[in-house]
């Protein structure tokens, strides 16, 4: 138990740790992340299965990188709280100096004399260092005084706030960690959906995409009901950076896409050489309709909304983005299939029927509807608020350790004949500059005193 | 008085700045130093118009883009020097300081960087966007300046030891405590700016306040360098030459966070 102490209030262990981490940070940087087993094999080769044995690949994750951080973790812990109770004493039983020798062996000092007794030299004194803001304590004898002058004295505790903020961060991520949750729903409008791991419905009533004038997307905004048992209880629209938050849980707008497993086409049927149009035909995949008096039916068989031509020949879409729909139709006559081929609605030339009969039909992919869904992601995250008071406290801590600096003066008054005997000395352990002009000013307007 | 003829001024001013302050360099003329100073707070002032006329026009906090925010980061430096200036009077690393501004302002002024202010996408849109950066940037500058006040104390030091120390008042031992001094006003707006409002911005857009990308893992690494440099000062009483090495990583880690990461490795951050 005692070597295990010595161990982690050692701030050596505290400089290893903080290196091991920090290499181990970096390395997570070079090699990607969380990708598959193929693709390390691909780019890393034979050291690939090396990488995945040691968790390099989930390095954030892995056991080894949690614990080093909880070993830090228990260093901060048990490394404040052993250097505290010397603090406390130092902070709230201050001690008299009364050997001149050691105020004169330190750094800043002064000494000199004063034609005038004690009680007016201790007079002086005391309230040219309450006027600079010290607080003040003396200590009479015959003939003799001792003051001890002190101001920030919290600033004694910067670093420990700093550490306590660091450990609560910490316990935060590990909670979150524990007890966190994160996924993504997809929801149509209209649509209410069961809330995965609570015990609420939640409706998107509306979805709107707002455009910047050259088109880009500006903003999402879904307006979303939260149901308890079948009854609305909350509605809310959020929108990137505004999410809503219910029952611990909280909805952010993330993304938004179309349902392209049942859109409605418009297609419009034309004979060749004909400037009017024969038909125009609303219908959804695997629907057939009547082609006016011709004796024809027809039927979407497949549809993408971003077509490509992939690498074995085959259909297949580029993106979930409508940026060149196409609909594959075919035509039946008498439960015969006479042609078939791929219609586009940005290049209505470029669509040509295979065909087993003499036929003057052309077709123009005119429309498309989809469902537009709201990708919202939900999370929660039981650790979030540990985050923010820790963050707290460590900034506080940061400035009191920084900008706060404690500092202790003490002085000796001894008299004789009708003369003062002055001996005082400074101590700072932060901007020891700054104290030592402090000082300086002091002690020559307490010389200058009449 | 547009915002590009402002920065192409201010640019101007700073590169007249570095030419009074190299010349103080080599004559030692005290004077010059000052004539430096003062170009270089005017470059400032009207630096800062044109970064207000930018939010302004675009409607938006200045840092969206590689050109708005080096444009900060350049004003940020300056900034930061006037400040220490003012209170350590190192004039000395006046000459040093102008370069890494003009290396800043010509890199925003290069062709490769896009200067048009383009609509924000939807997570951009924030206000803790504009303080994560504003203040992230803020803290780097006075990383940047401890840079210099520690290289200039390894000279320094180097100088000292061989006996040829001119003399000058600021002697290596006081490069080493305004290094110090400059660091501890960093730390604390580098812990704000890059992970306390990273964080809350984090999780106020995607909902999670930490997710090791690889720029948020570059911005902590930069600040367990700093750690690493108060922890060693303070409690091991490290000073001088290995204070000054960390001090230099810890601001090369800070660079490599907000350029490498973006050309180098690929994650979240992409845009800025
Ligand atoms: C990344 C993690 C850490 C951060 C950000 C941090 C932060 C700080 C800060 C800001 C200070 C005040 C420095 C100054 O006044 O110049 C400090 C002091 C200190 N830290 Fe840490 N610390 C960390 C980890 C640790 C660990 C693991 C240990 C334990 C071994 C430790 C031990 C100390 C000690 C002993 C002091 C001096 C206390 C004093 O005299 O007031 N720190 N720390």
């Amino acid at each position: 138990m005692k070597s295990f102490l010595r161990l982690f209030s050692s701030v050596k262990l505290a400089i290893v740790l903080l290196i091991i981490i920090t290499l181990a940070s970096i390395l997570g940087t070079l090699i990607l992340q969380h990708r598959s087993p193929a693709e390390y094999a691909d780019r890393y080769g034979d050291i690939a299965n090396i990488l995945i044995r040691l968790e390099i690949t989930k390095l954030y994750q892995s056991l080894w990188f949690s614990s080093l951080l909880f070993l830090f973790a228990v260093n901060i812990l048990v490394c404040t709280l052993s250097r505290l109770s010397p603090k406390l004493k130092k902070a709230f039983q201050p001690k008299f100096e009364t050997e001149k020798k050691k105020l004169l062996s330190l750094k800043t000092k002064a000494s000199f004399k004063k034609n005038q007794n004690l009680e007016k030299t201790r007079d002086d004194i005391q309230q040219t260092l309450s006027s600079k803001r010290y607080r003040l304590k003396t200590k009479e004898e015959e003939n003799r005084v001792f003051l001890l002058a002190r101001k920030r004295n919290l600033g004694l505790f910067g670093s420990d706030i700093v550490h306590l903020g660091l450990l609560i961060i910490i316990l935060g991520g590990i909670i979150s960690g524990w007890g966190g949750f994160r996924t993504n729903l997809n929801i149509s409008e209209g649509e209410s959906i069961p809330v995965p791991q609570a015990d609420f419905h939640l409706r998107l009533d509306k979805f709107v995409t707002e455009y910047h004038p050259n088109g880009s997307v500006r903003d999402w905004k879904s307006t979303l009901t939260v149901l308890e048992n079948g009854t609305d209880v909350l509605s809310k629209t959020i929108e990137v950076n505004h999410p809503l938050s219910y029952k611990g849980f909280v909805f952010y707008q993330s993304s938004y896409g179309w349902n392209w497993e049942n859109p409605t086409l418009e297609i419009w049927a034309k004979k060749k050489n004909e400037p009017a149009f024969l038909e125009k035909m609303e219908l959804g995949l695997g629907e057939k309709v009547k082609l006016g008096d011709e004796n024809i039916e027809i039927t979407v068989l497949n549809f993408v909304p971003d077509f490509i031509i992939g690498e074995n020949n085959e259909i297949a879409t580029r993106s979930l983005e409508p940026n060149n729909p196409a609909a594959f139709i075919e035509g039946w006559q008498d439960e015969e299939k006479v042609f078939s081929g791929w219609i586009f609605a940005k290049f209505p030339d470029f669509g040509r029927m295979h065909s087993d009969i003499e036929t003057d039909l052309t077709f123009e992919l005119k429309d498309l509807k989809a469902a537009q869904y709201s990708g919202i992601q939900m999370s929660r995250d039981p650790g979030a608020n540990f985050i923010w008071v820790g963050c707290t406290l460590l900034m506080i801590g940061l400035c009191v350790a920084f900008f706060w600096p404690p500092r202790e003066i003490k002085v000796i008054l001894e008299e004789s004949q009708n003369k003062t005997d002055v001996v005082a000395g400074g101590i700072a352990t932060k901007n020891r500059e700054d104290f030592q002009s402090e000082f300086d000013n002091v002690m020559e307007s307490i010389r200058r005193l009449k | 008085m547009n915002e590009s003829t402002l920065f192409l001024i201010a640019f101007i001013l700073y590169i007249i700045a570095a030419f009074f302050y190299f010349a103080f360099l080599f004559s030692k003329k005290d004077t010059l130093a000052k004539s430096g100073y003062t170009f270089a707070f005017t470059g400032l002032i009207v630096h800062s118009a044109a970064l207000i006329l930018r939010t302004i026009e675009s409607g938006h906090a200045p840092f969206t883009n590689m050109y708005e925010s080096l444009s900060f980061f350049a004003w940020s430096a300056i900034f930061a020097y006037v400040l220490i200036e003012g209170k350590f009077k190192i004039k000395k690393a006046g000459p040093y300081l102008m370069l890494i501004v003009i290396g800043l302002m010509a890199l925003a002024s290069s062709p490769l960087m896009p200067k048009e202010a383009t609509p924000l996408v939807p997570a951009l849109q924030s206000y803790w966007l504009w303080l994560h950066v504003s203040v992230t940037l803020l803290g780097e500058a006075f990383f940047a300046v401890g840079f210099i006040t520690s290289i200039m104390y390894l000279v320094a030091d180097s100088k000292e030891k061989k006996g040829q120390a001119g003399k000058s008042s600021l002697t290596a031992e006081k490069l080493d405590s305004i290094s110090y001094r400059t660091i501890a006003i960093g730390f604390p707006l580098f812990t704000l700016g890059g992970l306390v409002f990273g964080m809350v911005w984090a999780y106020k857009a995607w909902g999670g306040y930490w997710s090791w990308d690889p720029k948020e893992t570059w911005s902590l690494i930069t600040w367990f360098v700093f750690a690493l440099y108060l922890h060693t000062r303070i409690v091991m009483g490290w000073k001088g030459r290995r204070s000054a090495f960390i001090a230099i990583i810890g601001f090369l880690a800070a660079l490599f966070t907000y350029f490498g990461v973006n050309y180098l490795l690929a994650g979240l951050h992409s845009y800025a």
